[in-house]
């Protein structure tokens, strides 16, 4: 495999220049000529009856060319959002409740900023004034905002089919097996914890360009999202008409993190709007409205509870759930706190039964659907916090009940309790890696040093494991110009990760060209005909594997063009380093020349025209690939304060084989700054009462920020390379925040144990921290 | 944001006579609270007159004592002040933590004391240094100057043009920064001068105050220790999702032992 041999390589991603010099393109750089700009009209209650809309005051302000109300999207017959969420079975077998979302609500609002109208205007400004000036009259009614206390029979109901708001109640693994365990292990610890909810904050906020050709019939849409081949489809679909009618493209998109998967109201009623006013229409979401509107994520509330021997071994693991998916379902509904979540219960520990329940819910707020990991990191969570917690209620040494539990590299292939099949790793030896990257000799040292500054240090640490997900299937086109330029072709999309990079690695050095001839284009209906956006970590894994695919059949056609060039046999043709050989009379030809030949007909055999080596190729994976690792870490906590410093962080990751250890390596810092914000920052917050929604914006949401985040040592084991597809390679975008977030707290209630402090939810504020010291010593 | 009309004055009594004229004028001192005020479309002033140009409410000069900043210096102009960070490292302190480096290039001193926020810091150096606001009609005292959230004894069309501080025999500024604004949860400055000692609280509640217990027991002996088993009253102080007044009681005693322990670290 020679054309691997330069895959592993760090390389500088090569669309920095454009993005560090502002030459991105991102929406808001996109304009079009004649252009209106859009706003919208949002619900301010978590939950009211809309009563009557006048809209004849802001139809008469300047420059407004056309308001559209729920009533007339709902008069128009339009589709409703769509839920494609692969969790759809209650347990009894009855199907989950999907009531009917419209983009536009007509006669009730479930959430704060649901849309209910959309302005037309000649500026931004103009349609902001207009939308402001629609009056809609509210009848209020109760809310609820809280996972737990919607399914409460005095709770607010949000839909009239949907009894105590439970969309999906579900259940995965063996019950009676656990059950059993349960009644008679030696040792049954029980945790309640939460998976605080959150929320991305890309620094693009959302937004759309939506234009209609009424010669054609054609639509575009230009629309900051990571999804743009399957949401074509289902804003097709929404809107009736053909998807070969919606022309539906991205452009550099600045972050993404799930928020930007699902299909959204605004960029289809602007669509709509289009064809009816005549001219592109623009709307950029403000970072409130971002607050407001954006797929929110986690939010998950669990009871755990583990099972244990005389001796430490794990029998039985049960996690109850509840998981809150907002006001209706988003596209992905109630996957992420039912499917979701149960699929990687049980991480890397061989435990004999595994039991996940859990109820999604309905509250009046905005949709939770997929957000970096979708439950995995949820599931690491669980199982690392109960661990930790029976170590410690058992007086075992945490690392050694880790240790005594791993899945061993023996056992693999592996079927965990849930059903994941994994199929290779060495989970012991990652450990085992990261603990003695830790310096654990020098530890003693650094607790007295911390101590001496009034400040107690705590160590954590934590392996998890993952699936990669999101679609399947994926297309790869390569294309070659007359002027040298390689056009690389993807249905995969980077929000910022650098597949422009990477993938391109792939196709170069396959192909044995310079990186620097490879033009890439991602994420458009027109490029490739398929295409499984970003989601899942499936960018290098599915979309890479597919760029391999596509790369090595050129060089099949490259291997013909060359016989017919040289007058040689084509099973005498080798390719190596760009160059094509006869073994037999030891003449070559360059690729180049290869190419060249390409685009003339008569230069080639007689089965091929010009542009025959343009290749277009599907790759579809079996299954998921299970990326794992463990991270470390230590803390510092300012007793006086409550005040965490996370001090130091070491982490071991195995995504089989790495393309850009760079470029992992990043990927790795992101998950693991996301989930230090989890951890200890992050909170989104609607009012129990009101249901407003109290962190709307930056000076209430707390981001991680550079003086929150330690240096951090990364390594990769690249000893366990998959077979599940051509690459070896395992997705590497969510792992970061499997393990950070269970690693940090469990770091921080290292270091409180001496107060006697044993949980604390998530996020560790300081007040909290120092409020469970108190409380603890008190 | 609405429309406005925008005025350049060159000197302090031109100034004063355009805030005086229009129908609801500001002053734009930096606007690094009143521009985005303007844009989220909470203000809508029908005049703004920039001071960029004033030259009396420029400069920073030293004076037997005394520092003297000029209005409309910026939070990293008093950052950066070798001066300052000679005789009063405590203000520069202050000064560098403000919000972020954005701000601290856009942002004055005069503005951010016209304005009062409750969780500034400014109005912590003022306060617990003792400092005098100078207007283009008066000098007012620290002590008289602030007076509720938002609320300060400027009269209307009533322009600081510089602020004045006293240098300290000691002085130290500790802040515990606010999760996500960065905005002062709890800051607090303290101070000993021949005057006595000063304990100013800012972010804790509705404006910067004097910790008067922790002010006695520091005037005993101003140390660390001094303050052992001081406790600050939680009743008027702010509660919210960041902390509540409890906390904040119980994080100013502990940031005003931070605060005097860095105070008598550096030489005043």
């Amino acid at each position: 495999m020679t054309e691997h041999a330069r895959f592993g390589k760090s390389q500088v991603r090569v669309e920095d220049q454009r993005f560090l010099t502002g030459q991105g393109r991102y929406i808001d750089d996109v304009n079009r000529p004649k252009q209106k700009h859009a706003a919208f009209v949002r619900s301010p209650h978590a939950h009211a009856r809309v009563v009557t809309m006048d809209v004849s005051a802001a139809r008469a302000l300047p420059g407004v060319a056309l308001i559209v109300t729920g009533a007339e999207w709902a008069a128009r017959g339009f589709g409703p959002l769509p839920c494609r969420s692969p969790s759809k079975v209650n347990r009894d077998g009855t199907p989950f409740k999907e009531p009917t979302r419209h983009c536009l609500a007509s006669d009730t609002v479930r959430y704060v900023g649901e849309p209910v109208a959309m302005v037309v205007a000649g500026t931004a400004d103009e349609a902001r004034r207009a939308a402001d000036a629609v009056i809609v009259e509210y009848a209020e009614l109760a809310s609820v905002t809280d996972r737990a206390a919607a399914l409460g029979d005095d709770a607010a109901q949000l839909w009239p089919e949907v009894p105590n708001n439970l969309c999906l109640d579900f259940e995965q693994g063996n019950r009676a097996a656990v059950e059993a365990a349960m009644a008679t292990a030696k040792h049954v610890v029980r945790l309640d914890m939460g998976n605080n909810r959150l929320t991305a904050v890309p620094m693009e906020p959302r937004g759309a360009i939506a234009d209609f050709d009424a010669a054609t019939g054609q639509y575009t849409l230009v629309n900051c999202s990571q999804n743009i081949h399957a949401n074509r489809d289902l804003m097709a679909s929404m809107l009736k008409i053909d998807k070969a009618k919606l022309h539906h493209l991205a452009p550099d998109i600045g972050g993404g993190f799930g928020a930007k998967n699902s299909v959204y109201s605004e960029p289809v009623v602007m669509l709509y709007a289009a064809s009816k006013v005549g001219c592109p229409i623009k709307w950029i979401a403000d970072r409130t409205e971002a607050f407001l509107s954006d797929t929110h994520g986690r939010d998950q509330q669990s009871t755990v509870t583990l099972a244990l021997d005389e001796h430490g071994k794990f029998l039985a693991l049960h996690v109850d759930t509840v998981g809150n998916v907002g006001a209706a379902c988003g596209t992905m509904g109630p996957f992420t706190p039912t499917g979701g979540t149960a699929r990687t219960t049980g991480s890397v520990y061989a435990i004999p039964a595994i039991l996940y329940t859990s109820k999604a819910v309905f509250t009046n707020t905005v949709q939770t659907d997929p957000y970096r990991g979708a439950g995995r990191p949820e599931a690491v969570f669980h199982v690392e916090r109960i661990v930790e917690f029976a170590a410690r209620t058992l007086g075992i040494d945490p690392v050694a009940l880790r240790r005594q539990n791993l899945i061993k590299t023996e056992q693999l292939p592996y079927k965990t309790a849930v059903g994941l099949e994994i199929d290779c790793g060495d989970f012991p030896a990652v450990m085992e890696r990261v603990l003695a990257m830790s310096d654990r000799p020098g530890y003693a040292a650094r607790v007295a040093t911390s101590r001496a500054k009034g400040l107690r240090r705590g160590f954590a640490v934590t392996p998890y494991l993952e699936t990669s997900g999101g679609a399947p299937h994926e297309e790869a086109r390569l294309a070659f110009r007359a002027d040298g330029t390689v056009v690389l072709s993807v249905g995969t999309h980077s929000t910022g990760m650098g597949h422009e990079t990477a993938l391109a690695q792939i196709a170069a050095d396959t192909l044995g060209i310079d990186l620097t001839r490879i033009r890439f284009v991602q994420a458009d209906t027109d490029a490739t005909s398929i295409g499984g956006g970003h989601g899942g970590s499936r960018g290098i894994e599915v979309g890479g594997s597919a760029v391999l695919k596509v790369a090595r059949m050129v060089i099949e056609k490259a291997r013909g063009i060359a016989a017919h060039l040289l007058n040689s046999h084509v099973d005498d043709i080798t390719f190596k380093a760009g160059v094509l050989s006869d073994t037999k009379t030891g003449q070559s030809v360059a690729l180049d020349a290869v190419i060249a030949a390409a685009g003339d007909t008569s230069r080639l055999p007689q089965d091929m025209s010009a542009g025959a080596l343009d290749t277009t190729a599907k790759f579809e994976r079996e299954t998921y690939t299970v990326p794992n690792g463990a991270h470390a870490c230590e803390v510092e906590v300012d007793p006086e304060t409550g005040v965490i410093a996370v001090d130091k962080f070491w982490c071991v990751d195995d995504f089989g084989s790495v393309i850009n250890p760079m470029l992992a390596d990043g990927q790795v810092m992101g998950g693991i700054v996301q989930g230090l914000g989890q951890a200890l920052l992050e909170e989104v917050v609607y009012d129990p009462q009101t249901g407003q929604l109290l962190t709307a914006s930056l000076l209430e949401y707390a981001l991680p920020r550079a003086d929150h985040v330690p240096r951090m040592e990364i390594a990769f084991f690249e000893g366990a390379p998959t077979k599940r597809n051509p690459l070896g390679a395992k997705g590497s975008g969510e792992a970061g925040c499997c393990g950070a977030t269970p690693v940090i707290v469990n770091a921080v209630l290292d270091a409180l144990h001496e107060y006697g402090v044993r949980h604390i939810e998530m996020p560790l504020t300081s007040e909290k921290v120092w409020s469970a010291i108190t409380g603890a010593s008190a | 944001m609405d429309t406005f009309t925008f005025k350049r004055a060159a000197s302090v009594a031109e100034a004063v006579a355009a805030a005086t004229a229009g129908v609801d004028a500001k002053f734009l001192a930096g606007g690094q609270t009143l521009l985005p005020v303007m844009k989220q479309g909470l203000a809508a002033p029908s005049d703004l007159v920039s001071l960029a140009r004033v030259a009396a409410m420029q400069g920073i000069g030293v004076n037997g004592g005394m520092i003297s900043i000029g209005a409309m210096m910026r939070h990293a102009d008093v950052a950066a002040h070798g001066e300052i960070k000679a005789l009063l490292p405590a203000l520069s302190v202050l000064a560098g933590g403000i919000a972020d480096p954005h701000v601290r290039n856009r942002g004055t001193i005069g503005g951010s004391l016209a304005n009062n926020d409750p969780a500034a810091d400014y109005p912590a150096a003022v306060l617990g240094l003792g400092a005098t606001v100078v207007t283009d009609r008066r000098r007012i005292a620290a002590d008289d100057f602030f007076q509720g959230m938002f609320t300060t004894a400027l009269e209307a069309g009533e322009l600081i043009t510089r602020v004045e501080f006293p240098v300290p025999e000691r002085a130290g500024y500790i802040k515990f920064p606010h999760p996500a604004s960065r905005y002062a949860l709890v800051g607090v400055m303290a101070s000993k001068s021949a005057q006595g000692v000063r304990v100013a609280v800012t972010g804790a509640g509705a404006c910067v105050f004097r910790a008067t217990a922790l002010e006695q027991a520091l005037a005993k002996s101003f140390t660390p220790g001094a303050l052992d088993g001081v406790a600050v009253g939680a009743d008027d102080l702010t509660s919210d999702r960041a902390g509540s007044a409890s906390y904040r009681a119980h994080l100013i005693t502990v940031l005003a032992k931070r605060a005097v322990a860095r105070a008598l670290e550096v030489r005043s």
